[in-house]
């Protein structure tokens, strides 16, 4: 699972690539976006915030019907592989205090049938363990992120062979352009899949997902995506900040990019098993990377 | 079993009430109608404060090392009955209060300099009315303090060294694998019956050595500890008439060292190990007088293991290998419990494996299986005919593990069975954890004992025990 560099699939813009008009299909779109999304993500240090509560309707409003859950997170990515297509990342929990230091590495892969890996360290188990989470189907959840509405099906990356796309229509969506692109899953994903059908709202200017809608086997919408306060960080249009709202559990997440880093200097070795169990060698690597951000 | 449950409308409320604290929470109206329209009235303020109070402008300080955790516990022993260790001989059992205690645990870790890191790990316990520790201490509160990791971390180039207190696992079993015998347990009371949440540190030094998928692992033990003997009152305590205590070094110069080499490949991960050891658990034989002290015997060892994993798809399989030589034959599949005087000081090779999975039913649910069998290799050697081990044949233990995580994971409900190969005891568990919030949490346990004459574990037999737990984390 790559979180974060998944999640900027959901919000992350291209630079300023534009497609012409003989290129403008679904997937011409979608593949300038996994693109831009590798070069925008590669070697990148994100700080983030992960706030979940159940929601309902104030004053016409989506507001909490609670106080949120926060988990605050750091994570570091790298791209590596062949034509630079999978990724290596590792997640460290900071709060909330009853899961801080808790250490997930993961390795992803873009080639269509090759199972993530992941390992965690959790101090109880005193040791790495390999988390076997292979995949969900049609009717079953696939894992949490974190305890989070993301989950690893939100959140993995590439493998957009397993996707045919369709460009619909274009559309107005928070005041922007947006192109509205509807993926449907082959027949071998469709078996891996909650989702049915998604449709991508992407702002055609800046190639950020606004806004996708997840459908399930019977035609209904179960989860949405909202994506808001579009910036410029470091050179790259990002949605700093996106939500996930479960329609069926009413519960949402928001994931803030508190700070995000990218084409830092780092190091392979530190996307190993290694930074889970090496709490000096991951200190001193993480402290490294804070430094580059100064 | 499960018959037994529900006689106790006590436990069952508990658990229920745990439940109904679990499905509070959204006091907001629910949407009705649709509101998921085209234009949705959302917006990203309800988590403004994400942006505004970003986490660099904090300063740092050498207090935001410290986690601590704050925990009231109450446990009873919910069945009048009587148990029968041997035939004619009835002893009885009456509902009682076991344990009534505050805990406070507490983790530091500073990375005071690149490649430098001191991490301290500690507990606190507060015994209060009732609690049996309660009643051993003249029924008086009683405290007890104790440091479980106290170490200094050096990292450097490929390496790392780790001196202090600090624990060793080896083997790939979940909760049930024998080569997880580096560190010593503690089985103090039915609260703790994970071995995760029972090993005890000891003074190390651990030297790694790091490569791009493979590991060395080291470490030399100069102060070999024992697993400690349960205090009088506890669950685990049986008045024998005689002193059962720690093992008396003297001028005795102890050490344990082992080596371990871990490698990974993609879906897989392998190891290979080889240590000298001693068992956690001592033997006593019978005070020469017939009262006073128990002998303590210490049971040196040479293990060789292997361990591997394989995932495919949602199944993790697991498999350890443990060839002991030279060891003293266990005699109690059940860590903690301590046979006296039966055994014979006739070492032995023993061969034992433990095979398991553990498979995702869903992202939310698992289920982890564990089998532990062993074997003594020469089990008549040395033998006159009139004797016998105490484990002939294959013997061990099994332990399944279920999970199920609700609302994100907010709401736990577990399961574990545990029991020995010979069927001779069934240890069954459930509980149900709720994180109220970010610092909040509830816990609630139903566990039932059933055992026969054949185990040591008769002395629980029939036992049932509620629990609950609430927990502060800060």
């Amino acid at each position: 699972m790559t979180l974060f560099k998944a999640l900027k699939f959901m919000c992350i813009t291209a630079l300023a690539v534009n497609l012409s008009a003989e290129e403008l299909t679904g997937e011409a779109i979608m593949q300038t976006m996994e693109d831009t999304r590798r070069s925008t993500n590669d070697s990148s240090f994100t700080r983030l915030k992960l706030s979940s509560c159940t929601f309902g309707v104030n004053k016409g409003r989506i507001a909490c019907g609670e106080r949120p859950r926060v988990k605050v997170l750091e994570s570091v990515s790298i791209n590596h592989g062949k034509d630079n297509k999978d990724t290596k990342s590792l997640t460290i929990t900071l709060e909330p205090p009853a899961e801080r230091g808790i250490g997930m590495l993961t390795y992803g892969y873009d080639e269509a049938g090759r199972n993530n890996q992941t390992w965690l360290y959790l101090s109880a188990l005193g040791r790495v363990k390999r988390i076997a989470g292979g995949d969900s189907d049609e009717e079953t959840e696939p894992a949490s992120i974190f305890g989070s509405e993301f989950t690893t099906e939100d959140t993995d990356t590439g493998k957009l062979a397993e996707y045919s796309f369709k460009l619909l229509e274009d559309a107005t969506q928070s005041g922007r352009r947006v192109w509205k692109v509807e993926s449907l899953p082959n027949a071998e994903r469709a078996k891996k899949s909650r989702y049915s059908r998604t449709v991508h709202y992407i702002d055609q200017e800046r190639y950020v997902v606004l806004r996708s809608e997840m459908y399930d086997k019977y035609g209904k919408e179960i989860k949405r995506v909202m994506a808001s306060r579009v910036e410029l960080v470091n050179d790259n249009w990002l949605a700093r900040s996106v939500t996930m709202m479960n329609l069926v559990s009413n519960r949402l997440s928001n994931m803030a990019f508190v700070e995000i880093y990218t084409d830092l200097d780092i190091n392979d070795a530190f996307l190993t098993q290694r930074t889970l169990t090496d709490n000096a060698y991951r200190e001193t690597g993480l402290e490294a990377l804070r430094a580059q951000t100064q | 079993m499960l018959k037994r449950l529900f006689l106790y409308p006590f436990a069952i409320a508990l658990l229920v009430l745990a439940t109904l604290v679990a499905g509070q929470g959204t006091k907001a109206e629910e949407p009705t109608g649709d509101p998921f329209g085209d234009e949705l009235n959302f917006d990203d303020d309800l988590f403004g404060d994400a942006f505004d109070s970003p986490e660099t402008t904090k300063e740092a300080s050498w207090l935001d090392g410290f986690t601590v955790r704050l925990s009231q516990q109450l446990y009873w022993q919910v069945n009048n009955h009587s148990v029968e260790p041997r035939p004619g001989l009835r002893i009885p059992k009456q509902a009682d209060l076991e344990n009534n205690r505050l805990g406070l645990n507490f983790r530091y870790q500073n990375a005071f300099a690149p490649g430098w890191l001191l991490q301290f790990t500690g507990q606190a316990r507060w015994y209060w009315k009732d609690d049996y520790e309660y009643q051993a201490n003249n029924d008086s509160i009683a405290t007890e303090y104790r440091i479980n990791e106290l170490y200094l971390q050096r990292s450097f180039d490929q390496q790392s060294l780790k001196f202090g207190r600090q624990t060793v696992v080896w083997g790939e079993t979940v909760g049930n694998s024998v080569l997880d015998v580096i560190n010593h347990t503690e089985f103090r009371d039915f609260t703790i019956i994970d071995i995760e949440d029972a090993r005890l540190n000891q003074w190390m030094l651990v030297w790694d050595v790091f490569a791009a998928d493979s590991q060395w692992s080291s470490f030399i033990n100069l102060y070999p500890e024992f697993n400690p003997v349960a205090v009088p009152g506890s669950p685990f305590y049986a008045n024998t008439g005689y002193n059962i205590g720690d093992y008396k070094r003297g001028s005795q110069t102890l050490f344990e060292a082992g080596t371990q080499w871990r490698k990974s490949f993609e879906s897989s991960d392998i190891s290979f190990m080889a240590a000298y050891l001693y068992e956690n658990q001592l033997r006593y034989d019978y005070p020469v007088a017939g009262y006073g002290d128990a002998l303590a015997k210490k049971n040196d060892f040479v293990l060789l293991g292997f361990s591997a994993n394989r995932a495919i798809g949602k199944l993790l399989l697991n498999a350890d290998l443990a060839v002991s030589l030279g060891v003293l034959p266990n005699e109690s599949p059940f860590p903690g419990i301590t046979v006296a005087g039966s055994g014979l000081d006739i070492e032995k090779d023993q061969l034992g494996a433990s095979l398991g999975f553990e498979y995702a039913i869903s992202s939310d649910q698992s289920i982890s299986l564990g089998v532990q069998a062993n074997k003594v290799l020469n089990e008549s050697k040395g033998l006159t005919p009139q004797q016998t081990i105490v484990n002939e044949g294959i013997f061990g233990s099994w332990l399944v593990r279920y999970r199920n995580a609700l609302s994100n994971g907010n709401l736990v409900i577990s399961s574990t069975l545990q029991g020995d190969l010979a069927a001779d005891s069934l240890f069954v568990s459930l509980g149900l954890d709720y994180s109220i919030n970010d610092h909040w949490a509830v816990a609630g346990q139903i566990i039932s004992t059933t055992a026969n004459q054949q185990t040591p574990m008769v002395m629980f037999d029939a036992d049932v025990r509620v629990g609950a737990t609430v927990t502060y984390s800060f």
